[in-house]
């Protein structure tokens, strides 16, 4: 049988001195793949993520959207926000529908009937569908290999529902379907399936990162990365959900950021070729988990103990990626050193004992 | 080219589930989704197999649920290639959730069908109820009783599917191991006769960068009857898509199979059986048995249920005293208590001014085999009915009676 070798792109990396930092002015690529006109809430993470993954992707892409926000909220009939094509699929069915289409391009290059580079093939699924219902499906897309690109945007709850819990609801989170009450005060009592390093356990031949929209030019590098590299690639994203968070909606960003500052977003890289992870990302500074918690009504009924256990989690992330802990973050995990979430002044009492 | 055709058909002796490998091969399959459980796993090992020689250029993949053959199906279709996948029993439930969202696409998947009964107890026998219960998802859906018509099913299924005046996906149907697993001979295609009645697979609206579509989006409930409607037409209009495949067929290939109904011996037949698959070998059987014993009775079997031609089984069922539906699935609390083709039945004789007596035979259930005296004993039934004028009951459990 007469074949075709299948030709694939290879997407520069951007420039991103001091990565970290807090402000940057980001070199973004012209293209807009995903455009306005989408029915999502203002500030929404999910979106800003969408936007910036598919510039970084460019025009010879397919997006696949398993059920959430990022397909009922952008897709309305008529009017989608997709300069590329895309196609809804099954929460459950993110790996399988997007290996699917991987295996489509690979057989139709192959034997001659598509003509051009293989495609970009992204698939956005949020935390729903990647870390409960779907998991199995990307699991065996990453453990197959295929050729693309698996993102979980993680906004830590089934939001288009109206705001359940999902395994990636943090410790303390209220949602819907775990509401604080005199029997559970701190609401979620589970702290969050870690996703990322299950995939990156489980299928260490994949390049994996974890990423937040709180770094756009680093968000855009891993998805290039991700892309570049021959096989399945995985990249979970923080994304952070106004509606489902309660913030004030031009904090979206800021959240991004605190998120990683207090540690409880581990950012990092899992290098297949070295078989190792990558945690030289630091952020400009760090901050205890109360800063972040604050600004969120999910965590507003929180007392001090469960704050102590929420710092106490992010300590032990900064610990595995190797940083020493200032003694005020150790001092942060005791819930002598904290007061309930409680009200607005509790909460700048909880910002002023550290 | 005629001559030529000839010298390269060949006759090989295999099972269904080989000749429906041999289909997918010949209809050069781009992406094959896999998963096993018996008794269809034959088929996908016999295309592994192909694919490990070389002789299929196909993406082979093992999924890792049913659920996930039909979503990697969905999307493969929905880029443009020509995808097989398949399954039996529970396997083609854990996938039900894609069986609307892939027709509801006008995604020309095919799937293989080898019947086996529900859990419980996890019995390995044929039973059409897995198929069955997702005839209404907008599949085109039909029984075939032999390997060679499981081919030759399988051929036309991806080219009156793929259509564009239908674009629906197929479930080609066989019993499970009384076509499955039972060898005979069956005639394989000069490839040049293949490529004449099947061309490559195109689908309008694929998934491709150069001409960006949106795929599914969401929409407000007064978009969803016209899409419901457009997704009705196309059965509706397939009807005539299927009656011409059947004739391009005959005309290419020498066989010619009536695309709705095979009638046997009914041309003066007071009592009739009305069933699907693999059982109306051993009924012909028993039929020229009877025939020999002066009893008047014949044979309707089913080959296509979805489209289901109404009109053809209302005139053809019009014509007896009595029809004798052989279920071979489960109805559990449906209209006759017993199975679910003794509606489809009743359904399309209600508009008919002669209608018969039909009553609902629970036959081959848990995948036993219809034996001579159970064709015997059902005829007793349907002729006891035509001198008493009525039917005893709407439902008899075969073998639990006297």
């Amino acid at each position: 049988m007469a074949t075709i070798e299948v030709q694939r792109q290879l997407l520069p990396i951007l420039d991103s001195p001091n990565q970290g930092a807090r402000f940057y002015n980001p070199d973004l690529p012209s293209t807009e793949p995903f455009v306005p006109g989408h029915r999502t809430c203002a500030g929404c993470g999910p979106s800003i993520q969408y936007r910036m993954t598919s510039k970084a992707a460019g025009d010879n892409t397919i997006l696949v959207g398993p059920t959430g926000c990022m397909y009922v909220a952008n897709s309305s009939y008529l009017c989608t926000p997709y300069n590329v094509p895309w196609a809804h699929t099954q929460i459950g069915s993110a790996g399988s529908f997007t290996a699917g289409v991987a295996a489509a391009y690979e057989a139709m290059i192959r034997k001659g009937k598509w003509k051009g580079a293989y495609p970009n093939i992204i698939c956005e699924a949020g935390d729903g569908s990647a870390s409960d219902i779907g998991l199995a499906s990307i699991s065996g897309a990453l453990y197959r290999n295929h050729d693309c690109l698996i993102i979980c945007y993680d906004n830590e709850q089934y939001a288009n529902t109206g705001i359940q819990a999902s395994s990636r609801t943090p410790y303390g989170g209220m949602t819907t379907f775990s509401p604080p009450g005199p029997m559970v005060p701190e609401a979620k009592t589970l702290f969050p399936k870690d996703l990322a390093r299950m995939m990156a356990a489980g299928h260490p031949h994949c390049y994996v990162a974890t990423a937040s929209v709180g770094y756009p030019i680093d968000l855009m590098n891993k998805v290039r990365k991700g892309l570049n590299h021959k096989g399945a690639a995985y990249l979970m994203v923080y994304t952070p959900c106004q509606k489902g968070f309660v913030y004030e909606t031009p904090r979206s960003i800021d959240l991004g950021r605190l998120v990683v500052e207090c540690g409880l977003y581990p950012m990092w890289e899992w290098n297949p070729e070295t078989r190792a992870y990558n945690y030289s990302f630091r952020p400009a500074s760090m901050r205890p988990v109360s800063e972040y918690l604050k600004l969120q009504g999910r965590f507003g009924h929180l007392h001090a103990e469960h704050i102590a256990k929420l710092q106490k989690f992010a300590n032990e992330q900064w610990r595995m990626m190797g940083v020493e802990l200032p003694e005020a973050l150790i001092q942060a995990a005791d819930a002598k050193n904290l007061v309930n979430m409680g009200s607005a002044a509790e909460a700048e009492e909880v910002a002023q004992t550290v | 080219m005629a001559a030529v055709t000839e010298a390269k058909k060949r006759t090989v002796r295999i099972n269904g589930c080989v000749a429906a490998a041999q289909a997918a091969k010949y209809a050069d399959v781009d992406v094959i989704a896999a998963y096993p459980i018996r008794p269809y796993t034959a088929t996908m090992m016999a295309l592994a197999q192909m694919v490990a020689n070389g002789e299929l250029d196909a993406e082979y993949i093992v999924a890792d649920s049913e659920h996930s053959q039909l979503s990697i199906s969905h999307g493969a279709s929905s880029s443009g290639a020509r995808v097989f996948t398949g399954s039996s029993g529970v396997g083609v439930q854990f996938a039900y959730e894609l069986y609307s969202p892939i027709s509801g696409s006008r995604m020309p998947v095919q799937m293989m069908i080898a019947d086996r009964t529900l859990d419980p107890p996890g019995d390995f026998g044929s039973e059409h109820t897995d198929a069955l219960s997702t005839r209404d998802m907008g599949w085109l859906m039909g029984w075939s009783c032999d390997a060679q018509e499981a081919f030759d099913n399988h051929l036309m299924a991806y080219r009156i599917g793929e259509d564009p005046r239908v674009l629906l996906p197929q479930m080609v149907c066989q019993d499970g191991f009384f076509v499955s697993h039972i060898t005979s001979d069956v005639e394989l295609p000069d490839p040049g006769q293949v490529k004449e009645f099947l061309p490559p697979y195109k689908h309008p609206y694929p998934l491709d960068p150069r001409h960006p579509v949106s795929h599914g989006p969401q929409i407000m409930p007064e978009q969803g009857p016209p899409l419901q409607l457009e997704r009705a037409r196309a059965m509706e209009e397939s009807m005539a898509v299927i009656e011409q495949v059947h004739d391009e067929f005959a005309n290419i290939f020498g066989r010619r199979y009536d695309p709705w109904v095979e009638e046997f011996m009914t041309d003066d037949a007071e009592v009739v059986f009305f069933m699907q698959g693999a059982h109306a070998v051993t009924a012909r059987f028993a039929i020229q048995h009877m025939r020999d014993r002066g009893l008047k009775v014949g044979l309707v079997r089913l080959r296509t249920i979805r489209p289901y031609p109404t009109d053809r089984v209302k005139e053809i069922l019009s014509k007896f005293k009595v029809v004798g539906v052989i279920e071979t699935n489960m109805g559990l609390g449906s209209v006759s208590s017993g199975g679910s083709l003794y509606a489809e039945a009743c359904a399309a004789l209600y508009e008919s001014q002669q209608r018969p007596l039909v009553v609902s035979f629970m036959a081959g259930m848990g995948g036993e085999a219809i034996v001579l005296k159970e064709f015997y004993w059902m005829t007793q039934k349907m002729i006891d009915a035509q001198k008493r004028g009525k039917i005893e009951k709407r439902t008899h459990w075969v073998g639990f009676e006297e």
